[in-house]
């Protein structure tokens, strides 16, 4: 099994990082595509599952503060629970992905980024009801933001990131089976 | 795809520009905690004050200042009438359906718009007078304590940095990949929004695979160079703030805690 550099992982983290910053500016020729769509997910998720849990939860939390200070989206005051939502992406999906070991990696993959959309977003929910707005979160905010408005997102990214995964390896830039070494 | 002026470093010699980097990042935090905490329309005002000195001082154009702001004012609105039409204080001034305008709304609305707009002038203020590798230097300086926790934060600021020169170079190539598909036919200033949206889908694989290249490229040339994981790096700069930086963050940390204490206990 080819393993994959601690340096390399770390510049893949950067390079993700770089692209929390740039594909919403690339997707905002689309009406609310940051919301709809989310872009800046597909990154976070993608470093977890190629690189770990360490470095996808580094890229869940500097991408969207790199992101803020270079951008001004998202804005400073939605910053925190979008953090957590998307280092919790990036922790899950590396975990997950390092310890599921099915024969199919398409079912590898699957099951981490099914595993890491659903507890991100429960984890999201649970820390808006409890902390950035209390009391005054409900239940039907919470299915209506993170499930009906995003539904195209859910798809997009379930539908691209294995295909870009696929396209990674076949170019030979990842492993075709990952590595993980947890040290950052 | 415009290139952002929010967040852009503007290169100067005022007094602003020449403080440390982390000097501005504790101050930042400093007035952002005032600025969380405060509730009185004075104190904004004060506030606001604070905020217009610093951009005179830190010869930043106004345009760069509030460019965001003018960008995002959609946000605002919709986050203003969310807090207006929905925030039920039992004396409603005008009711229909679900709506419920209140007076308390409409404050609570107040509120929430003028914070964010303060938080981002002053993102904004931060991001104009810092260059971006002197900021990841200075964050990297922060969360030294992190270290205690087995935290490798020299590795942190050095992957932030990186990502943080990336953003150009990654920048023109979105660009160069986006005029190479548009030739292919794709379709991204269209006017129909299903043209934009399928524009979109060929552009995202394209990008990953030329920044997985480059990251590819990068690795390669730094472990030829020898780096390698953990050791203790040398930094070229001193680490102790100079005078007149620890004389600014003293100020501001005993400006900020007076304004506290005024607001919080003797004006109310």
């Amino acid at each position: 099994m080819i393993k994959m550099s601690y340096v390399k992982k770390s510049i893949i983290t950067a390079v993700c990082i770089a692209l929390c910053v740039l594909l919403p500016m690339a997707f905002h020729a689309i009406p609310n595509a940051g919301n709809i769509l989310g872009p800046m997910h597909i990154p976070v998720l993608l470093c977890g599952l190629i690189c770990g849990w360490p470095f996808g939860l580094l890229c869940g939390i500097a991408g969207p503060a790199v992101s803020s200070l270079m951008t001004g989206m998202p804005v400073i005051a939605y910053l925190p629970s979008m953090m957590i939502e998307l280092a919790v992406y990036g922790l899950v999906a590396g975990l997950v992905m390092q310890l599921i070991k099915t024969k199919s990696t398409y079912a590898n993959l699957y099951i981490s980024l099914i595993a890491a959309l659903l507890s991100g977003r429960v984890v999201a929910g649970i820390t808006r009801a409890l902390i950035f707005s209390p009391g005054s979160y409900s239940m039907s905010a919470w299915i209506t933001s993170y499930f009906i408005t995003c539904w195209p997102g859910l798809l997009l990214q379930l539908a691209l990131i294995p295909s870009i995964v696929f396209a990674l390896q076949k170019a030979k830039l990842i492993p075709g089976c990952y590595s993980y070494n947890n040290e950052l | 795809m415009k290139y952002p002026l929010t967040g852009k470093f503007l290169p100067g010699k005022s007094c602003i520009h020449q403080l440390d980097a982390r000097t501005k990042l504790l101050c930042l935090f400093f007035i952002l905690a005032t600025l969380v905490t405060a509730s009185s329309p004075l104190n904004y005002l004060l506030l606001l004050g604070i905020m217009l000195i610093l951009i005179y001082l830190g010869q930043i154009p106004l345009a760069a200042a509030f460019s965001s702001i003018r960008r995002t004012w959609l946000f605002f609105l919709t986050i203003f009438l969310m807090n207006a039409l929905f925030f039920d204080d039992g004396s409603p001034i005008w009711s229909w359906g679900i709506f419920h305008l209140s007076k308390g709304g409409i404050l609570q609305g107040t509120h929430v718009v003028v914070t964010v707009i303060m938080v981002m002038i002053l993102g904004n203020i931060l991001t104009c007078t810092t260059a971006p590798m002197a900021l990841t230097t200075a964050i990297g300086y922060l969360i030294k304590p992190l270290k205690l926790f087995r935290i490798p934060t020299d590795d942190i600021a050095m992957i932030i940095g990186t990502a943080i020169t990336f953003i150009p170079t990654l920048f023109e190539e979105i660009e160069t990949i986006k005029k190479a598909q548009t030739a292919r036919g794709a379709r991204f200033e269209s006017k129909r929004l299903k043209q934009r949206i399928s524009a979109l889908f060929p552009l995202v694989i394209p990008v990953f695979l030329s920044a997985f290249r480059r990251a590819d490229e990068l690795a390669q040339a730094m472990e030829a160079r020898g780096y390698r994981k953990a050791g203790k790096r040398t930094s070229k700069k001193a680490p102790s703030l100079p005078l007149q930086d620890r004389a600014v963050l003293i100020s501001c940390f005993l400006m900020c805690i007076t304004q506290y204490y005024v607001f919080t206990y003797l004006f109310i």
